[in-house]
């Protein structure tokens, strides 16, 4: 097996916990090929951008990190929990990774304070009370907390997204995957949504994010990777991979983006 | 993101306009006769060929069934020799008792209606505000419910197990009203009096062992209050008419959506051994008629049971309707299911929610809302169906009503009956509809 390992961290190898390590992964959508050797690790508290043309698997990718999607080769351990495919290791796996979605996925049958206290009653078993509790503490740090009683079908999409966050965040994950979470909201949204996750990324929540905002990436991000096709193309420091990249299809796509949202 | 904003400084701040209150568009009643039926020179002219073609129509039968109806009369013969044209209600007013509670006897009919009060006292504290545990209730409602019914409509001694077990429904209901009249007067909860008492036994189970002593308690009570009362003993053979249609309705409707909802869950599930037998279950008895199902449950069913279980004629029927039902029903739901979007289970699974917690917490319920209009369209099917149930020889509503033009009394009334109970049927199953609607507007949570 073709094993390019991409260590983004090469550097700072013996800084941190690895929070995720990606090892040879394949995966093929019947005959299609979606994900080629994909390796990489991600130590704690650190911030990955991932961004690359639509179908070049960035979503696939990061939905792999926390069960969504099976894959048929390599491995992925999160925390040293490696990820097999059965129920109960998507669980444990569950336990420590939230996730955001491009459509937000609230449900849309319970209020805002619902959607964010069903996880710790039934999972972690907390007491209502206490679990309202923290969803407010929580709604407040996202800026919704006025919207509580409110149904996701009565609020506007960037405040849904905010509401998704503190959703995830109700479960006290250690990483947080985001899959698009700006790419269904407008400019004035997209804002308020991302002070959001910048001011995660400082409270060194360790995150990985499939993101067109290079802005965002730029000033947040310790790492970009770059994919196309299902390979991982480039990989680096946002300076090195927004300023000079090293590969033709990397700054052709970069153009693209930065052409189009300035 | 940031450098969009104007560089202007000083830029006037925008305020939103007040809403105003919409236009009124209609101006009373003569104003909406005049918008949407006079209309115009065409519009009038509909309207009227509309009317004139309702009068024609519906003129003979109001004749018939109002204007020249005989209401009182002994017979037949009395009746067409006072009105000849007219309908002859009195054979229907007559027989109505018989068409509501079948050949159930006159004097012990009271236990119907108390039984199906209970029904109505059961499930009206679902509709309080203030009570907690309502899914309990709902639930022993379909558990216990049924048995304490059941001891009512079919009597007996009062001993063995089908009389304790009725006491104990009886006395779950005692206590949800105790505990209504408790908290809307400001009290505690009736086991919460005695939780500190067993707290020193198991702290952590106290309440829900206080909950089960003052069942039991209240339960010991009611069996032996009841010892001393007799409830003559109806054999099932005897009822009939409405009363039987409701009894064997409720259990498909009731059931239905369990077995339905399982149904189309093994459907889609993963397991092979489970998704093969739905499937089976659900193409099967969607492909025989319902006829050939209850044929089959009277000739067959006794074939798949073992020899000591004496199994009726009307439980036989009933389980024959609620596998039909079921069946029918898991596939409205699976269509439910379908609706959902894949994101909601992707939502689901990050939170970290298991199988079923994603189904029966964030998947059925969005698609139960979704399928109510079909769930209700299929419990109305379904309660108009069981009036096939007289074919093989249960008194329901439909043999009553059949029955009436055999009564030598009555000789040939055939289709004043008909009417009479397809106006019950309409006044049910109109019901039905319009409470799903009301459910609807209830349950609608987005814009």
């Amino acid at each position: 097996m073709n094993n390019k390992i991409t260590d983004i961290s090469s550097q700072e190898k013996n800084s941190g916990t690895i929070a995720i390590k990606v090892d040879g992964l394949n995966k093929w959508f019947d005959k299609f090929h979606v994900l080629k050797d994909i390796s990489m690790s991600v130590l704690e508290k650190k911030i990955i951008v991932i961004c690359g043309p639509s179908g070049s698997g960035k979503s696939t990718l990061i939905r792999c990190l926390n069960h969504l999607e099976l894959f048929q080769e390599g491995s992925v351990s999160i925390f040293g929990q490696e990820l097999l495919n059965d129920k109960k290791s998507a669980t444990l796996i569950r336990e420590n990774v939230g996730m955001l979605f491009q459509n937000f996925n609230l449900f849309p049958h319970l209020t805002i304070l619902k959607n964010c206290t069903l996880g710790p009653i039934w999972l972690k078993k907390i007491p209502e009370s206490k679990a309202v509790e923290q969803a407010m503490v929580l709604l407040d740090r996202v800026g919704v907390s006025k919207l509580v009683s409110k149904y996701p079908g009565q609020i506007s999409g960037g405040q849904q997204q905010r509401v998704a966050i503190a959703r995830a965040l109700a479960m006290e994950p250690r990483i947080m995957l985001f899959d698009e979470p700006t790419s269904a909201l407008d400019p004035e949204m997209i804002k308020k949504v991302l002070d959001v996750m910048i001011d995660l990324a400082e409270s060194g929540m360790t995150m990985i994010c499939v993101t067109h905002e290079m802005q965002f990436a730029h000033q947040v991000a310790d790492q970009i990777i770059f994919m196309s096709d299902g390979e991982i193309v480039e990989t680096g420091p946002p300076e090195q991979v927004l300023k000079n990249p090293k590969w033709d299809r990397t700054s052709h796509f970069l153009q693209h983006i930065l052409s189009h949202t300035s | 993101m940031g450098k969009l904003t104007n560089p202007k400084a000083e830029l006037l701040e925008f305020v939103p306009r007040p809403s105003r209150p919409p236009v009124v568009v209609t101006y009373g009643f003569t104003g909406w006769l005049k918008k949407h039926l006079f209309g115009g020179f065409w519009n009038t002219l509909q309207t009227i060929a509309v009317f004139s073609l309702l009068y024609l129509l519906l003129k003979p039968f109001i004749e018939w069934s109002v204007i020249d109806a005989v209401w009182v009369a002994s017979t037949r013969r009395e009746c067409l020799e006072i009105s000849p044209d007219g309908a002859c209600w009195a054979g229907v007013i007559t027989w109505f008792n018989n068409l509501i509670y079948g050949r159930y006897p006159d004097e012990l009919q009271w236990r119907i209606n108390l039984g199906f009060g209970l029904g109505l006292v059961w499930l009206m504290p679902l509709v309080l505000k203030k009570l907690k545990n309502k899914i309990g209730i709902a639930i022993m409602a379909v558990v216990l419910y049924p048995f304490l019914a059941n001891y009512l409509f079919i009597g007996g001694e009062p001993n063995g197990l089908h009389y304790i077990i009725a006491c104990v429904a009886l006395a779950y209901l005692m206590m949800i009203y105790i505990n209504i009249i408790l908290i809307y007067t400001g009290c505690q909860l009736l086991e919460q009096y005695l939780e500190p008492l067993l707290e020193r036994i198991s702290p952590k189970k106290a309440a829900l062992l206080s909950h089960v002593a003052c069942w039991f308690v209240l339960s010991l009570l009611i069996v032996s209050i009841f010892q001393g009362v007799q409830l003559q003993h109806v054999p099932i053979d005897m009822w009939g008419g409405l009363f039987l249609t409701v009894v064997i309705s409720s259990f498909a409707i009731v059931m239905a959506l369990p077995i339905g909802v399982f149904l189309a869950l093994g459907r889609r599930s993963n397991m092979p051994v489970i998704k093969w037998f739905s499937i089976a279950i659900i193409e099967l008895v969607r492909s025989v008629p319902m006829i050939t199902v209850l044929f089959m449950s009277v000739t067959m069913m006794p074939l798949f049971f073992p020899n000591t279980m004496d199994l009726n004629k009307l439980s036989q029927v009933i389980i024959a309707v609620c596998i039909f039902a079921g069946a029918y029903m898991a596939e409205t739901v699976r269509g439910g299911l379908q609706a959902i979007s894949p994101g909601q289970f992707d939502a689901a699974k990050s939170v970290g929610l298991g199988y079923w917690q994603t189904m029966f917490l964030i998947i059925l319920p969005q698609a139960l809302k979704l399928m109510i209009p079909n769930i209700v369209t299929s419990f109305i099917s379904m309660f108009k169906d069981t009036t096939l149930v007289s074919i093989i020889g249960l008194f329901d509503i439909m043999l009553m009503a059949r029955n009436i033009s055999i009564d030598k009394d009555w000789y040939g009334l055939h289709s004043e009956p008909l009417v009479a109970i397809s106006f019950i049927f309409f006044i049910v199953c109109y019901g039905m509809s319009q409470y799903s609607q009301s459910l609807e507007k209830k349950l609608k949570t987005s814009r």
